[in-house]
């Protein structure tokens, strides 16, 4: 696909990108350290179970919806979490593969993307009408929960339009642009925002893993007592 | 040693300022000693929450109390929240409305309060339902902490905290009263058939189990010592109880402040040196297990002998054989099992209470939610020490009642007095047509001797 820009959009899609990525990083570098410099809790008890399993096992809890009764109660909203988040890795994803590996970029793979911005486009919708309805959403919602999960919808919406411009071989269009703004804008507030959680799951999932793996309430791979009899 | 024994607990008693408002000057101190709570998993557990919602079907608050949406976890943490993100959210530096965040004041910290003493057992339950790992157990205490610090805590509560602090236990239960009805129920155990030479031996040196109790025992629950003890001679195991630090609770678990509940332990783990003993055995008691087996050894920075628990025990000697059982002593019953929050959830111990239940009883159904899985009934987190908050605590504990009656069990068993008294409370409140008991009393009436 030879699809061309102009040199605006150039910089929009590349230096301008790169500059707001790089604070993005900077930002995430500080958020990451001033945790890290938070001091463990001790555990000086005999140990039940593996605190490293604990906390692998943990991290990989968002692939398991069955090891959570919310999720497993839930599966239609398990679904549509799994979606939105492989359309924003993909959406992310092709603002760095439009500029970059725009030959990866082919008809056949921007309609994958496409499909999953659409789908999340929607799911985006529904989140937001769950937000305003559901009363015990509704209590614990702040405007920057709204404002996050509407920035998204709309950066999905746009994503998926720019794309379909993209297969039509219309590279340089106004939707392009917003797109691209949208990025940068959202390289930007991401840090800020509540979006960064992402940031944080490490840190909740392994502390989550190391306290509870290591008293052998989860990772239990054996139906026997976890002491060890002497 | 006096009349009533040797003075235990501190030296100089102590009654703690408690306050019955928060004022300019607790709200300056709270801002004050709010830095010093965040430890990694409460500073994650702060920033991580993400509004999703999913705690809201996993708390027993939220799900047996569906019109007040103000018991949901999030919202309850979020009052917390909103004083942290004032302080330490970028973004609420600049807007701090937008992100949720408010700066500490009175109506927010009445609100804190509210929930996180009244409407919250520290249960766990939410934490594991949570995508981010959001530990509200050690959030919510450490949002105690700051709160008993300045005073405003729960005025029954810190009474049960200082007389443990003042006595050494937490009813005051005097060293010679204590002695004397440990050798009342010798003889009642000896008074059973087949229990004519069993001993419950006091201060023995070099026991190789230091058992401990919850004072509910000595003072209403003699019996449940006694079927403690009769398994355990029925064994052979060697044990022995302290005159001294006999005692395995910690409410400074519950209110949070740290240097009572270290306290506390120590006195507990010098005892046991001084008896020499192997094991510190925690008698059947939710948070008094999680306090001694997880707790203990981080509060005095590592033990020099090892932890574990009646139910831990009673299983072992079941799979080792060395107690046979009867378990047409309980035909015509059947049994359900309450897993307590502090026992399970957060203690690991899911499987052993059920080899000892099989054992003893052949009707034996679970509930839907057990294991980790199990809702708190209510009485967990120093609930039943704060009656302010009695009616939220009996409307909470619905859903246990309700899972309870679904059985169709006339026993309900379990392994914490908390639980003990709550579940007596909610069966009675709920009209469900059980008995409580707790473990050994299921199982020393099917021994074989």
């Amino acid at each position: 696909m030879e699809n061309n820009v102009s040199h605006a959009l150039y910089i929009l899609q590349e230096p301008v990108q790169y500059m707001a990525l790089s604070f993005m990083a900077l930002m995430y570098i500080i958020k990451i350290r001033q945790m890290l410099k938070k001091p463990i809790p001790p555990e000086k008890a005999e140990l039940k179970g593996d605190r490293v399993a604990g906390a692998l096992e943990s991290l990989t809890n968002v692939l398991k919806p069955w090891s959570m009764e919310s999720t497993r109660k839930n599966p239609f909203f398990y679904a549509e979490f799994l979606i939105f988040h492989i359309a924003v890795a993909l959406t992310i994803g092709a603002t760095f593969f439009i500029p970059l590996v725009p030959f990866l970029m082919t008809p056949a793979v921007s309609k994958v993307f496409m499909l999953f911005m659409g789908l999340a486009f929607l799911i985006g919708l529904r989140r937001i009408y769950r937000r305003l309805t559901v009363p015990e959403i509704k209590i614990i919602s702040s405007p920057d929960d709204y404002f996050a999960i509407s920035l998204m919808t709309v950066f999905f919406a746009v994503g998926f339009v720019a794309m379909w411009m993209w297969i039509d071989g219309s590279p340089d269009t106004g939707w392009m642009w917003i797109f691209f703004l949208l990025t940068t804008f959202f390289l930007l507030y991401v840090p800020f925002s509540k979006i960064s959680h992402y940031i944080l799951y490490p840190f909740g999932r392994v502390n989550h893993g190391r306290t509870f793996g290591g008293r052998g309430v989860t990772n239990r791979n054996v139906k026997n007592p976890t002491w060890n009899p002497k | 040693m006096s009349e009533q024994g040797e003075k235990l607990g501190a030296k100089e008693e102590r009654k703690w300022p408690t306050k019955t408002e928060f004022t300019p000057e607790m709200l300056e101190e709270m801002e004050k000693l709010l830095p010093g709570t965040l430890n990694r998993v409460v500073a994650a557990s702060l920033s991580g929450c993400i509004h999703c919602g999913m705690c809201s079907d996993a708390c027993h608050y939220s799900v047996s109390i569906p019109e007040d949406k103000t018991l949901v976890p999030a919202y309850k943490a979020d009052r917390f929240r909103k004083w942290y993100k004032s302080r330490y959210d970028w973004l609420a530096q600049v807007f701090p409305s937008f992100v949720g965040a408010k700066k500490l004041d009175k109506e927010l910290a009445d609100e804190m309060y509210d929930k996180l003493w009244g409407g919250c057992t520290m249960c766990r339950r939410c934490t594991f339902n949570c995508p981010m790992g959001v530990d509200y157990g050690m959030m919510v205490r450490a949002a105690r902490g700051i709160m008993q610090k300045v005073g405003r805590v729960p005025q029954h509560l810190q009474d049960t905290v200082d007389t443990h602090y003042n006595a050494g236990n937490n009813m005051a239960v005097p060293q010679d009263e204590f002695v004397e009805t440990i050798e009342w129920i010798e003889e009642e155990l000896q008074d059973e058939e087949g229990c004519e030479n069993f001993k419950i031996p006091v201060d023995k040196k070099g026991a190789q189990y230091f058992l401990t109790l919850n004072p509910r025992e000595p003072k209403y629950y003699p019996l449940t010592i006694q079927a403690t003890a009769k398994v355990l001679n029925a064994a052979g195991v060697d044990f022995t109880i302290s005159s001294r630090y006999w005692d395995l609770t910690n409410y400074a678990l519950f209110n949070g402040n740290d240097p009572d509940a270290k306290q506390f332990a120590l006195w507990q783990a010098e005892d046991v040196k001084r008896l020499e003993c192997e094991y510190l055995l925690a008698g059947e008691c939710g948070h008094g297990y999680r306090a001694l087996r997880w707790e203990l050894p981080n509060w005095v920075g590592g033990v020099p002998f090892k932890i574990t628990s009646v139910m831990e025990l009673m299983a072992k000697l079941i799979l080792d054989g060395r107690i046979k059982t009867d378990k047409s002593v309980w035909d015509g019953h059947r049994a359900t099992y309450h897993d307590s929050c502090n026992i399970a959830r957060s203690g690991g111990i899911t499987e052993e209470p059920r080899i000892v239940i099989r054992s003893a009883i052949e009707d034996f159904v679970e509930m839907e939610h057990n294991r980790e899985n199990s809702f708190c009934c209510g009485g967990g987190g120093g609930a039943l020490a704060m009656p302010e908050f009695t009616p939220r605590r009996i409307a909470a504990g619905k859903i246990k009642a309700d899972e309870i009656k679904a059985t169709g069990a006339d026993i309900c068993l379990q392994s914490c007095h908390n639980c003990t008294d709550q579940l007596k409370e909610i069966i009675e409140h709920y009209h469900v047509n059980a008995k409580v008991m707790n473990l050994a009393e299921l199982l020393a009436p099917t021994l074989v001797l």
